[in-house]
Parts: structure tokens; C-alpha cells; sequence
């Protein structure tokens, strides 16, 4: 058993979401008929514990998305509760929001849309510390957190086209991991990366989870880069969470319909050369 | 815990300079001087008719490109015109690219109702043809450099508030502006530090364009009458008064629409060169 | 339909793609024989992308190809660009990575194929209506006769693929390029495409150019796979004998970041095995082997001279190539 799942089973959830929903009203078919409404998150319980990787996955349109916006506090739930600490981040007071916002912090897909090209990277870096009002040495912090991601001080006084795409998604982690975040959601972080590169991100993310008792919520469409990062995994699909468990399980025998087209979706390089790959 | 990844051999990053923008940079600094240099040194008065000097050809000395029917120095008055062409068209670029700049931002980022309204407002000043608000304005404010330039914001701002908007939306679009958001940062905050500086290239090369435009526009003005009147001199008004002798001597109307062309010319060669220096998307490349 | 009889449906002989300033593709060479299937991967900034543009005479405005391209007993290099269209989509097609904008978006999906028929082969209206519905039927598309009446909006990504695929293989070409053809696409969607991709173009007897960054996709489909890095070929072979004992170090590194269910422990206790570095960008490429950098193998020589394919015996560009159990190295 690794420290990736050493956590004491009955520890509480640090971030946690209740009997979620969501529906959104979609555009009227005919003038005067009732505007079409579409259940994207239907009664979703989902939870994360201290020092945990979990993932989600789902194929586009299961509500994934939908649900990362929950998580991360940028949409606000038609019905049930987003906790986080046991408190409601909603309504759980301008000071508890705080909290969430610091602790909760995000790495998104793309790399080159997620740093602003005009501002060097080291105002970057120190935004969220910035907007956070957290106190403190931050140069020093900057530095602690550069070598944490593996990147040496002299990217700070750059611009992020200087960069490939691999090193920008290891700023991406750089600032997510500034304001000393419990919680890392990171959505796609690999999926815009070269396959050598992927690699690199993945054990990068694997040991901040270890080294820095991270909880890590990982959220992709591919079940064996999930597999590989998390211990935990949830299946979406059509705005319900479909099945839960360890990846092996999963894989071995998936139950859900939803993960077993998953399953069946994954393609490897014995596969191909053993001749049944697309069978 | 992780070796140190070596950043790539930092790239220099060099203004490169295309043809158009050099050209575009010569010619309108050329422009610029001729204008600043009017302030303490002309020929001769502009203003001061003399009967003696009428209609000299070009090549005259003291008068190297002639007199106008009057008997003024014709590059006197050129010198002059660049004055009021930089004024007017300057002028009118400028305040058209601040309130454009505002209701561009407000209606990119405040929500829809405020696009809307900003949107459809803007379609509304745009079907109402800039010379008729012109008119009315002369008609009303009486003509001069100060009816221009309103004339032109009123003509302007519409289009700088729709390019504006359309840029400050893909802009949103980003990641950055999220990832902004989710650390808290409000939407004041986004405009200033994210939302401008990616937006800057844009707004540099629209004011040079419509820098242009306002030159042109105000030529047209002066020319119908209704735009700047003596002691100030334009180019447009040196084309009006050239009409009256047209066919009867030098090629008086010659001057001031060469000095128009290279000026509009220079302008928006230099708003095409900084646009290919400054697209955000050419240059994120590495 | 008759096979040409040319020997292979594509020939391509140091091919060299630059645009002045910045060489993307440095010399590449490779035949498909007709009907082969030879899948191009690397990463960005490989060249890979730029070599199918290459091919298909589509390069970006600046770009200059140097070289030969021999299909269908001409050169494409020579070619005017007026001939080069006469093939695409004849001889010659591709498919791109985004079905949503390589498709017109104000015509209906059936008139798009069956102009594409009617052109290449001069068919009246009603033939090439009849055979776009068959087409879309051989694509596995439900109800073709609604199908062909939809705007590229009003279906879903899959089905633009498959219309992509159908027109690209509706003149029976010769050679089909594929750029990326399922990255864009839902996982559970991928795979449907390929199979069908395979099938079709087993069916016609074309040849196949599979570009992707993903190997388990090359595996699947093609039977010789050429690596590409900082714009050469360093690995070039069977797919069976390269995906199995890769001679090169870079295929070695690309085949072992591979996280699937052969080389990851589940109980997440195994690390994979990366790659360090990164590709360099092609303005700063480094002297001698461009992967020298990143090569565990790296010496001297392999920062001095750039290996060519087959300096050391073997079909990989590397002075260090990776010797099987009982091999010695040549000296």
C-alpha cells in the first residue's frame, strides 16, 4: 500500500459534494412553447479525502464538466450542497469562502490559454497570493514552489510563449500550488501535452500528492491516465455518477455500461501488434 | 525532489520590422516633424493674402511650390493643414478609442443586458450616415476643429466599440480569466491586468487606422465647407479654395491631395505593419 | 478501378520542407507500397504534419518543398498547383484532425460528396446522389437518405468524421492520408472510427498514411511505422519489429510513457518512464543527433555528428542503438 491511499478509512471528507443537481434551461423549439430543461448533474455524491486521488471520468457531455464548475466554486448548484471542511462554501460565510478559494486550487487543460501571454511568469505565480491577501515572504515562496514543479528561478522574468507546452503546464501546477492548496483539482492537465511529456506531468502530479499530503481530484476521459494517477475512480455519465471504485477493479470487471465502453475504448500497443486492437 | 528542467536558450525577442511598417514609420514621422516645425518656423503667413505674389507657378523662389489665387505660400499652408489634420484626426481617434474602449469592455464583460443594449446602440449610430451627423452638427455647433472632432467621435466611436468588444470576448474566453476568477479576482481586476494588455495590439493599430480616417474625413468636411475655417488652414479647405481655379493655373489642388495620400497612405501602412508585429496569435508562437 | 502499375503508391525521396527561415522537414524518404499502411508519429514539432501538407501540395503560404514525391508516375514537387488539385481527392486524399471545420458548414453533407464524385469523375447528378447513399451506407451511418440532407452542425462528431473519410475515399485514391483523424473525437467514438477507417480502406485498396502522435493507433492499423523528431525519420520499420524492439532510443522513451494496463501497477506504487527534456524548438535545433539532449546513450560523437538511418546496421538513425540479446555491435 502506498501513501498515494494511506489515509485512516473513516477520516472525514475534505471536499465533498451532496445530492448535487443542476438543470439548465435550454432555448425555446418554438416561440411561446416552455424552454426544454436538461438534467446535467442528477443527485451527485462525490468526496475527496485528505491526501486522496481520485478520478472522474465520463465521455463529453456526462456532466464532468459540469461538476468540475461545482467543485472548483465557479458555478453555484440548482440543488444540494458543495462542502468543503464539513462547511457549505456557499453559505458558510465570507471567511469560509476564503478558505475554499485558497485551498482549492485548479490546473486546467491547455497550458497556453491558462497563463495570460502578457504578464511574466512571476507575476503569474504570485497572482493568487496577491488576490488572496495571503501574507508572508513570497519570493521566497516562489522559489520553494519553482523547485517543487522541477523548474529553475530564471523562467520568472519570462513570457509564457517562451515556453513549450510541458514546462507551461508545470507553471500552470507552479501557481496552482502557490497559496499551499489541500485540494488540487487538475482537468485534463495532460491531454494538450506530447506523449513524452505526459509522462513527465503524471509523476510530477503523482509526487506532489505523495510529498505534499495533497488531495488530488484528476478528471479526464482516458481510464488509464486516471489509473495511473488515482486510487479512486468515478464513472459519470448522462449527469450520474455510474460506478465507483479502485481503478484495477474497474478495469478488470466494470459494471456500468458507461465503463465498460470505456474499457472497451482503450487502445494499447500490445493490443495492436497482438492484431485485435479495433476486434 | 524533481531534477531542475533547463528552460529553453531564452529567445530574443526582436521588433521585426516588414516593409510596410518601416515605410508606414518614415512617412508618419515625416508628417509628424512637418507639423511641430510650423510652430516656429513657416515660409511666410498662410494667412496674409498678397495680391503681388498671385498664382506662382511651382519652382518660384521663395515660394518652391507656388502661390494660391490669393498670393499665399503654398507650403505654408501645407505646414499649417498638418496641425489640423493631426488635431482633428488624432483627436477624434483618441476619444473615440477611450469611450470605444469603455463600452467595448462594459459590453464584453457586464452581462447581457449591458451587451445589448451597447450592441444594438452602436448598430443604431452606425446606420446614420457620418457626413449627415456632420452637417448637423456644423448647422448647429457652427464649423470648426471642435465640431469635426465631434463629428468624428460621434462616427468612430460605434466601430471601435464593436471591434473592441469582439476582441475583449475572445480574450475572456481564456483560461487565464478563469483561472483569475477561481483565485478571486473581480471583474475591474481582469479588464486592467489581463483584459488591455492582451487587447493593446488591437486598439494601436485600430487608432492608427481610423488616426487615418479622421485625416480623410476631415479633408472631406473643410472641402463640402462645414469643417475648420481661417486662421486655421486644412487641406481639405486648400482643395475647396484650389476648385476655383482649376483649369486656370498651377496644379494648385495637386498639393494638398498628394499631402492627404502620403499621409492616409503612411498611416495605414503603419497600422498593417504593427498588425503583424503585435497579433497576439503570430507571436505566441515559439 | 484498376491499381496503377506503378510500383508503389507513394515514393517520397529526401524530402525537405522549409520556409526560409526554419527547416520543419530535414530530409525524409519512404515508400508505401499500394495498399501498405505506414503510420508517421511524433510530437509537435515534428515535422509530421507538415510532411502530409507536403504530400498534398497544401503546405501554408512561405513554405518550399525540395526533393521528389513520386505517386502515380509524376512528381509532386514539379507539379502546377492546378494539377495538384486535379489529384486531391482523386489519387490522393486526406482526412484531417477537426471534421467540424474542414466541412462546409452551409452545404448540406451529400451535395459536398457528391460534387467531390462529380468532379473527379464527371458522373451526372443523379449517378453521384446514388453513390454518395451508398457511400454513407458503407460508412455505417444510419438512415442515409436523411443523412445526406443535414447540415455538418446537425450531426454528431463521429458522423462528421465518417463523411469526411466517405468523401476521401469516394474516388478510390490511391493513397489516403490521415492527420490525426480521431484526437478530436470522444474515446468511445475512436475506436468505431478506426474500424471503420481499416475496413474502407482495405475495401478500395488504397494505401494508408496514418499521422498520429499515438502509438497503440499505429499498432492497430498499419503494418511499418516511421518515427519521427526534429523533422527526420530516426526509426523506421515493420511496426511489429519496431513496437517490439525499438532500436532507437526515442521510440524506446515514447513506447514506455505509455500509461496502460501492460506497464502501470494499479495499487499506484509504479512511476512510468519519461522522457526528460523537451522537443527542441526546430530555430535552436541542437549539433549532431537532435536527441542527444534528452539520450540516455548520448556520447561525443552523437553531440558532433548527426547519424543518418542505418549508420549502424540497423533501420534507426543512431550511433547507439539498441542491440537485442546476442548482438554485437558492428563495428
Amino acid at each position: 500500500m502506498s501513501a498515494v491511499t494511506s489515509f485512516p478509512a473513516d477520516a472525514r471528507p475534505l471536499l465533498e459534494v451532496r445530492q448535487l443537481s443542476q438543470v439548465y434551461n435550454l432555448n425555446r423549439q418554438k416561440l411561446f412553447a416552455p424552454r426544454p430543461k436538461l438534467k446535467v448533474l442528477d443527485s451527485i455524491d462525490f468526496s475527496v479525502r485528505p491526501g486522496e486521488a481520485v478520478g472522474l471520468v465520463g465521455e463529453s457531455g456526462s456532466g464532468k464538466t459540469t461538476l468540475t464548475r461545482m467543485l472548483t466554486g465557479v458555478e453555484r448548484p440548482g440543488d444540494g450542497q458543495v462542502l468543503y471542511d464539513g462547511v457549505d462554501v456557499w453559505t458558510g460565510g465570507e471567511a469560509h469562502r476564503k478558505l475554499f478559494r485558497r485551498s482549492v486550487q485548479v490546473v486546467l487543460q491547455n497550458p497556453r490559454s491558462s497563463l495570460d501571454p502578457r504578464m511574466r511568469v512571476g507575476t503569474s505565480l504570485l497572482e493568487p497570493l496577491r488576490s488572496l491577501k495571503i501574507e508572508g515572504d513570497h519570493g521566497t515562496r516562489v522559489l520553494e514552489v519553482l523547485d517543487q514543479v522541477g523548474l529553475d528561478k530564471n523562467a520568472l522574468e519570462r513570457f509564457p510563449h517562451e515556453f513549450s507546452g510541458g514546462q507551461l503546464q508545470r507553471i500552470a501546477i507552479a501557481r496552482a500550488l502557490m497559496p499551499g492548496p489541500k485540494v488540487l483539482i487538475a482537468d485534463e492537465p495532460v491531454s494538450a501535452l506530447d506523449v513524452s511529456i505526459q509522462a513527465q506531468v503524471l509523476n510530477l502530479l503523482k509526487d506532489l500528492v505523495r510529498d505534499l499530503g495533497l488531495s488530488l481530484v484528476f478528471i479526464a476521459h482516458d481510464l488509464s491516465v486516471v489509473a495511473y494517477t488515482t486510487s479512486k475512480v468515478y464513472v459519470m455519465s448522462s449527469g450520474k455518477i455510474v460506478e465507483v471504485g479502485k481503478p484495477l477493479d474497474l478495469f478488470r470487471t466494470p459494471q456500468a455500461e458507461a465503463t465498460q465502453a470505456l474499457v472497451g475504448a482503450v487502445l494499447s500497443v500490445e493490443a495492436g501488434l497482438a492484431g485485435n486492437a479495433l476486434a | 525532489m524533481n531534477t531542475t528542467t533547463a528552460v529553453a536558450p531564452r529567445r530574443r525577442r526582436r521588433l521585426e520590422l516588414n516593409a510596410s511598417l518601416v515605410v508606414g514609420i518614415a512617412l508618419t514621422i515625416g508628417f509628424l516633424v512637418i507639423a511641430i516645425v510650423s510652430f516656429f518656423w513657416l515660409p511666410s503667413n498662410p494667412n496674409i493674402p498678397n495680391i503681388k505674389n498671385r498664382m506662382l507657378p511651382p519652382g518660384t523662389v521663395d515660394h518652391w511650390l507656388g502661390t494660391d489665387g490669393l498670393g499665399r505660400d503654398i507650403i505654408a499652408q501645407l505646414m499649417v493643414g498638418a496641425r489640423t489634420s493631426i488635431l482633428v484626426g488624432a483627436g477624434g481617434a483618441t476619444i473615440s478609442l477611450i469611450l470605444g474602449t469603455i463600452a467595448g469592455l462594459v459590453a464584453a464583460a457586464y452581462g447581457k443586458i449591458a451587451d445589448e443594449t451597447i450592441s444594438r446602440g452602436a448598430d443604431i449610430m452606425l446606420s446614420i450616415p457620418g457626413m449627415v451627423t456632420a452637417l448637423v452638427l456644423a448647422a448647429t455647433m457652427g464649423s470648426g476643429a471642435l465640431t469635426t472632432i465631434f463629428a468624428l467621435t460621434a462616427f468612430f466611436t460605434p466601430s471601435f466599440t464593436r471591434v473592441i468588444r469582439s476582441a475583449a470576448m475572445s480574450v475572456l474566453q481564456e483560461d487565464f480569466i478563469t483561472s483569475a476568477k477561481l483565485y478571486g479576482r473581480g471583474k475591474l481586476f481582469i479588464l486592467a491586468r489581463h483584459v488591455i494588455p492582451n487587447i493593446a495590439g488591437v486598439m494601436i493599430v485600430q487608432f492608427t487606422l481610423y488616426f487615418a480616417a479622421g485625416i480623410l474625413t476631415e479633408a472631406g468636411l473643410s472641402y463640402l465647407g462645414v469643417g475648420v475655417t481661417r486662421p486655421s488652414i486644412s487641406w481639405g479647405m486648400m482643395l475647396n479654395e484650389a476648385q476655383q481655379t482649376v483649369g486656370i493655373s498651377s496644379p494648385l489642388a495637386m498639393w494638398p491631395g498628394l499631402a492627404i495620400v502620403i499621409v492616409v497612405l503612411g498611416l495605414n501602412l503603419l497600422g498593417d505593419g504593427l498588425r503583424d508585429v503585435l497579433d497576439p496569435k503570430l507571436k505566441r508562437r515559439s | 478501378m484498376t491499381i496503377s502499375a506503378k510500383p508503389h503508391a507513394i515514393e517520397v525521396n529526401n524530402l525537405v520542407v522549409s520556409n526560409g527561415d526554419v527547416t520543419a522537414v530535414r530530409g525524409v524518404s519512404f515508400t508505401i507500397p499500394h495498399g501498405g499502411r505506414m503510420g508517421l508519429v511524433g510530437e509537435s514539432g515534428s515535422g509530421k504534419s507538415m510532411t502530409a501538407l507536403a504530400l498534398m501540395g497544401l503546405l501554408p503560404m512561405g513554405w518550399n518543398t525540395h526533393g521528389s514525391i513520386l505517386h502515380d508516375g509524376v512528381d509532386l514537387v514539379t507539379q502546377s498547383d492546378k494539377a495538384l488539385s486535379s489529384r486531391r481527392g482523386r489519387t490522393l486524399s486526406m482526412v484531417f484532425q477537426d471534421p467540424l471545420s474542414s466541412l462546409n458548414p452551409v452545404r448540406r453533407v451529400g451535395d459536398q460528396i457528391s460534387s467531390v464524385i462529380r468532379r473527379h469523375t464527371g458522373a451526372d447528378r443523379k449517378v453521384a446522389e446514388a453513390q454518395t447513399i451508398e457511400l454513407i451506407k458503407q460508412m455505417n451511418l444510419p438512415r442515409p437518405e436523411q443523412l445526406v440532407r443535414a447540415y455538418p452542425h446537425e450531426i454528431s462528431g463521429g458522423q462528421r468524421q465518417r463523411i469526411m473519410i466517405a468523401m476521401a475515399l469516394a474516388c478510390y485514391p490511391q493513397l489516403i492520408i490521415a492527420d490525426e483523424p480521431t484526437t478530436a473525437l470522444d474515446v468511445t467514438v475512436q475506436k468505431q472510427v478506426l474500424r471503420l477507417l481499416n475496413g474502407a480502406v482495405r475495401d478500395r485498396g488504397s494505401a494508408l498514411l496514418m499521422i498520429t502522435h499515438d502509438l497503440p493507433i499505429i499498432a492497430a492499423m498499419c503494418d511499418t511505422v516511421a518515427v519521427m523528431y526534429a523533422g527526420r525519420i530516426v526509426e523506421i520499420g515493420p511496426v511489429q519489429e519496431v513496437f517490439r524492439n525499438p532500436r532507437h532510443h526515442y521510440t524506446r522513451g515514447l513506447l514506455d510513457s505509455q500509461p496502460t494496463m501492460d506497464n502501470i501497477a494499479l495499487d499506484g506504487s509504479s512511476r512510468l518512464v519519461s522522457i526528460p527534456g523537451m522537443v527542441p524548438p526546430l530555430h535552436s535545433l541542437p549539433t549532431g543527433c537532435a536527441f542527444n539532449p534528452r539520450c540516455p546513450a548520448a556520447t561525443d560523437k552523437c553531440r558532433e555528428i548527426m547519424p543518418e538511418l542505418g549508420s549502424d546496421g540497423v533501420s534507426a538513425a543512431c550511433w547507439h542503438p539498441i542491440r537485442l540479446a546476442g548482438e554485437v555491435a558492428a563495428q
